[in-house]
């Protein structure tokens, strides 16, 4: 554990800003998304959205030199989730006890030029917290020997709605410094502020990092809606009840036979 | 085809299938004259939708259907007004206990499961009986005999307890009791199922309390307005397990459906429509009792937690 907090304190100390900015002539990230914010109505059925960027100060001599990686990580907050595994009790598959887990990030997709191993250590990986095995839920019970099939249970359902992703080719280099990177944010893409990090390596060094944000909300008669039955309930199924009675009513009306 | 995001249940549907869901269900409500609640918390479940919205979303569905039955039969008086409000305050009762018990299943990771058994149970008895009862009145049919008409007698159990009331409208006097009990069960499963309660209701009153057939099912559409109202309400303060989007799609199906049902109800024949409701209703709870014992393909499942309250 304590070598692994050193190199977190080292990392760390690499990771902020002036440590790279202060050498000039050494590479840095540059990067934004396609759009810095996701409306959510009611057609909406998912989207793409690209991270796009450059290496400034690039020391790449041709397009398919391959001497950098890139590691995008799109990540929503934090949100407790409980998961819970299925025992038959009595011939009925009932849910058993569950385990909790405080910090699961709601959406959270890496995407890499190669397998995240072929670019750094697992090391570094696991110091930095990026990919899907390297996540911190909270809650880890040590010696536990369910820990690690809910843990993984967690993230496969989370990849199968789409609010996972681990994309090992999905970021592209075009030219010596240009790249860039594809997400599908899927239709049940959670609302909030997203943090899109990039990550530049040489050699298997973190060289750069660049963050940009993304805003997820819900706008127009789907906010309204959210924000009623969120912040006021109670109006919002009077509201429900209302709007039923007055279908009822035109039904009654369109369909009576006098 | 028109995709629609349901705002709460957070998931896109495809309008024409939500719209054909509900039409559908109107279409079976108007054909057999019966709420369809009981069926459209299944299929909604069965379409991917969790149960405590399935709920929440039907018991709004069923105001806006039973607003429309409720005025015909109020305009041709035939409305027990105060046996009502009186199956309306036991209602009340049984939706806030049952809107409670959902709540702390659901936070326990058991709403579905229960409302899952309680339908396995209801369903496959109700279906029973249907199926039975219209294949003996078939046989009975075809033997030459006439269908009898059972008398009931004209004092039973429920003449011996206390808190008498009269009734005009129904030409009763009898305890207050009984009707306060029938709506307290009704609103129990009212709040448990996303159900109007009417295949409980119809039958209590008729048999339990003697009320003349032709005020029972004014009455019962009355009270299920009025306690499908109350449980909108308290799941979606409770709960927040109310899609109102997602409602009024369903209520727009089944007010269109509905007409036709009733249409094609009138072209077949008692005993036949009843055995037609029994075989789909045991379908529906065998369907709901498979899911329950096969072995899931995933045993695990992910929810959100609840904070606090």
């Amino acid at each position: 554990m304590r070598p692994a907090l050193r190199l977190a304190a080292i990392l760390l100390a690499l990771a902020s800003a002036p440590a790279y900015a202060a050498k000039p002539g050494q590479e840095e990230v540059q990067s934004d998304i396609s759009m810095r914010e996701i409306s959510i109505q009611s057609n909406f059925t998912g989207i793409e959205i690209l991270i796009f960027g450059s290496v400034d100060f690039s020391h790449a001599p041709a397009p398919d030199e391959g001497v950098y990686d890139v590691i995008v990580v799109i990540r929503a907050p934090d949100q407790p989730l409980v998961a819970r595994r299925k025992v038959r009790v009595a011939g009925i598959w009932v849910n058993g006890p569950g385990k909790t887990y405080p910090t699961v990030p709601e959406f959270y997709a890496v995407l890499a030029t190669r397998p995240l191993r072929a670019i750094t250590s697992e090391e570094t990986l696991r110091t930095l917290g990026i990919g899907l095995g390297n996540l911190d839920f909270g809650g880890r019970t040590e010696g536990d020997l369910d820990e690690q099939t809910f843990r993984s249970a967690v993230i496969r359902l989370k990849e199968q709605q789409g609010l996972f992703q681990d994309i090992d080719d999905g970021v592209s280099f075009i030219g010596r410094s240009l790249f860039r990177a594809t997400v599908d944010l899927p239709v049940n893409v959670p609302i909030g502020r997203y943090t899109a990090a990039v990550y530049l390596f040489r050699d298997g060094t973190l060289v750069s990092k660049n963050e940009s944000t993304l805003e997820v909300n819900k706008v127009g008669f789907e906010r309204l809606i959210y924000l009623l039955a969120f912040r006021h309930p109670f109006l919002y199924g009077l509201l429900a009840v209302v709007m039923a009675v007055l279908a009822g009513l035109i039904g009654w009306v369109v369909f009576r036979r006098e | 085809m028109l995709q629609v995001y349901l705002p709460i249940t957070e998931i896109s549907v495809n309008l024409a299938v939500m719209l054909g869901l509900g039409a559908a269900v109107g279409f079976l409500s108007g054909m057999f004259g019966v709420g369809g609640g009981f069926l459209l918390t299944p299929f909604l479940m069965f379409s991917g939708i969790a149960a405590p919205i399935a709920v929440a979303t039907g018991a709004n569905q069923i105001v806006a259907t039973s607003v429309s039955g409720a005025l015909a039969q109020w305009r041709r008086g035939n409305i027990d007004f105060r046996m009502g409000y009186l199956l309306i305050a036991g209602g009340l009762a049984g939706a806030l206990i049952g809107v409670f018990v959902l709540k702390v299943l659901r936070e326990a990771g058991q709403a579905g499961l229960i409302i899952s058994l309680i339908y396995v149970a209801l369903l496959g008895v109700i279906g029973m009986l249907m199926l039975g009862e219209s294949l003996r009145a078939m046989r009975r049919a075809r033997a030459g005999k006439p269908v009898a008409a059972r008398r009931p007698g004209q004092h039973n159990w429920i003449h011996g307890l206390p808190l008498k009331m009269r009734f005009p409208r129904s030409r009763l006097y009898i305890s207050a009791i009984p009707p306060l009990a029938i709506g307290w069960v009704v609103g129990l499963l009212t709040s448990l199922l996303g159900v109007g309660g009417g295949f409980i209701m119809v039958p209590a009153m008729i048999y339990l309390l003697r009320m003349p057939t032709n005020i029972v099912i004014g009455t019962s559409m009355f009270q299920i307005i009025f306690v499908t109202a109350i449980v909108t309400v308290l799941h979606a303060t409770l709960n927040h397990s109310l899609d109102v989007v997602l409602a009024l799609i369903l209520a727009a199906g089944g007010v269109i459906g509905g007409q036709f049902g009733v249409r094609a109800g009138q072209k077949l024949r008692g005993e036949q429509l009843r055995a037609l409701l029994g075989l789909m209703v045991l379908a529906v709870a065998l369907r709901l009792l498979l899911d329950l014992v096969l072995r899931p393909s995933e045993l695990y499942s992910i929810a959100p937690l609840f904070a606090g309250g």
